[in-house]
């Protein structure tokens, strides 16, 4: 099946444009949109080579749950691409995921996610990936507490007397 | 040709067991207009006749006034003692008057839609169902099935209890579709409430018997899930709304019965007189494949150097602008020296 047929077939209805802003972008909820933008280039329904990062592990264990292995610990980015060779009619069974373990810090993430370019998987997705990736780890990082606030003029004065 | 690909029968406990090849009718050409076309056509054909009573707003007895009173020439109402007198009547843009148009019993709520074409459509809206990407899209929760086409086996033609049919359903990971159409149920609005349309919902799987051997009766009160015998496959089921790309799932007698019933793109279907399939126009609708293929590239043009013109140039006047001037006319420098120190040489007289 060509992707350009399945392109045109879904280009004016399918159930996931969002066309909230009016006269602004039309989005997309589809998975595997790396930018959730309704486009031939970003479509994750269209491409049958669309490189899907998802959100969180929660929309992996219920997109491609079984068929994949699910990386450990708390947070980690997983990367899932179609198996090549897969049959057209496959769904499950499709894809393939790695997932990039939490501990390995930050860049080894955006490391992974841009070996699929290099390896020709879909270079001209190359920016769009990285950019995923960096927001879903910053999205992941835990918060810093902040620091406790200090406390200034007159009452500042008043505690450094009853201290003293 | 290459080998016809084949497709799994899930055994009714989610597994693949064995395997069919894929009926030639799964390979027809997508015409999403013919099955928008054709489905607003015949979705038409289920209308109830309605009119608006023929008498009314023109119960009345009322006569034109004609000139002289200074008053329009439109119908009035004649008599007295009630406020009615004097009103205007008939008319479509008069209080209590008719409507314009009075809509009748008799319109033509049919459309016959020719033979060809609703076959036509329902092959493509069949061959739709059998993509992936195109039942995703259209809003089926599939994406935990083995494969699509979904085949299951026979057996569950005689299945009897919808407790039965639950357990198949989750056993083949299609139950999330159920679950959306459960979610899905809300009260519609407008009047429809009080016309036995009470809740609207999303459609669930289609699924396609061949035989009903109590099937029916096991899937039916599912919510969402509809059946239909593979002989009597229907547009409106298949492409709901127009929208192409329904969940199917198919028992394997019904699977197996599609190359007979539907013909192939070189024998004719047993049951459709004459009937074959219709061919696309393209054999290879990958525009990037095509693009890239040897008979192409070896007819185009070399491309061109990477050598870009610069952006925003634009022509500049000579007579204004200098260095483009002295460029064209380098004597220009002299004359232009010259000229301004005869300027200066004034301006110190002056001073």
């Amino acid at each position: 099946m060509s992707s350009d047929l399945v392109w045109l077939l879904t280009r004016k209805s399918n159930a996931f444009i969002v066309k909230k802003v009016p006269e602004g972008p039309i989005f997309s909820r589809e998975h595997g949109n790396l930018l959730n933008l309704h486009s031939q280039k970003y479509s994750g329904i269209a491409n049958e080579k669309a490189c899907r990062i998802p959100a969180s592990k929660m929309e992996t264990a219920n997109l491609y749950s079984q068929a994949i292995h699910i990386g450990q610990g708390p947070s980690s980015i997983q990367v899932v691409s179609r198996k090549t060779g897969s049959s057209l009619h496959a769904v499950r069974k499709a894809f393939v995921s790695s997932s990039i373990r939490s501990r390995s810090g930050p860049r080894r993430a955006a490391g992974v996610v841009a070996g699929f370019a290099k390896r020709g998987y879909r270079p001209d997705l190359r920016q769009a990936a990285l950019a995923r990736t960096s927001a879903l780890i910053l999205a992941q990082k835990e918060k810093k507490p902040a620091p406790p606030k200090k406390i200034r003029g007159k009452k500042a004065v008043e505690i450094k007397a009853a201290l003293a | 040709m290459a080998s016809r690909p084949t497709v799994s029968v899930q055994s009714t406990a989610g597994e693949a067991s064995t395997s069919l090849p894929l009926p030639a009718v799964l390979t027809a050409p997508i015409r999403l207009d013919v099955v928008q076309q054709v489905h607003k056509s015949i979705a038409k054909n289920k209308r109830q006749a309605y009119a608006v009573n023929v008498k009314a707003g023109h119960q009345t007895s009322a006569e034109s006034w004609g000139t002289g009173r200074a008053v329009a020439r439109i119908p009035r109402v004649g008599g007295g003692g009630t406020h009615r007198s004097g009103q205007a009547a008939f008319g479509n843009m008069c209080r209590g008057g008719r409507m314009f148009a009075p809509t009748k019993t008799w319109r033509k709520w049919h459309v016959k839609v020719n033979q060809n074409q609703r076959r036509f459509a329902v092959v493509s809206a069949l061959a739709a169902s059998a993509l992936p990407s195109l039942v995703l899209a259209r809003g089926h929760r599939i994406e935990q099935i083995n494969e699509v086409p979904l085949v299951v086996d026979s057996a569950i033609e005689s299945y009897t209890k919808t407790k039965e049919a639950v357990a198949l359903l989750k056993s083949l990971n299609a139950y999330p579709d159920v679950v959306k159409v459960s979610n899905s149920r809300k009260l519609r609005a407008g009047k429809g409430k009080l016309r036995n349309r009470r809740h609207r919902q999303r459609r669930g799987p289609l699924v396609v018997y061949n035989e009903d051997n109590g099937i029916v009766k096991a899937f039916r009160n599912i919510p969402g899930v509809e059946l239909v015998s593979v002989k009597r496959l229907n547009l409106l089921q298949l492409a709901p709304g127009g929208h192409l790309g329904r969940f199917v799932i198919w028992t394997q007698g019904a699977f197996a019965a599609l190359d007979e019933i539907f013909g192939t793109f070189d024998t004719p279907s047993l049951v459709k007189k004459d009937y074959i399939l219709p061919t696309a126009k393209i054999t290879n609708p990958d525009v990037t494949r095509l693009i890239n293929s040897d008979e192409i590239q070896s007819v185009v043009r070399p491309a061109n150097s990477k050598h870009q013109k610069r952006p925003w140039t634009q022509h500049k006047n000579p007579l204004r602008n200098k260095s483009v001037l002295f460029r064209l006319n380098p004597y220009a420098k002299v004359l232009r020296k010259q000229e301004l120190g005869v300027y200066f040489n004034l301006l110190f007289v002056a001073l």
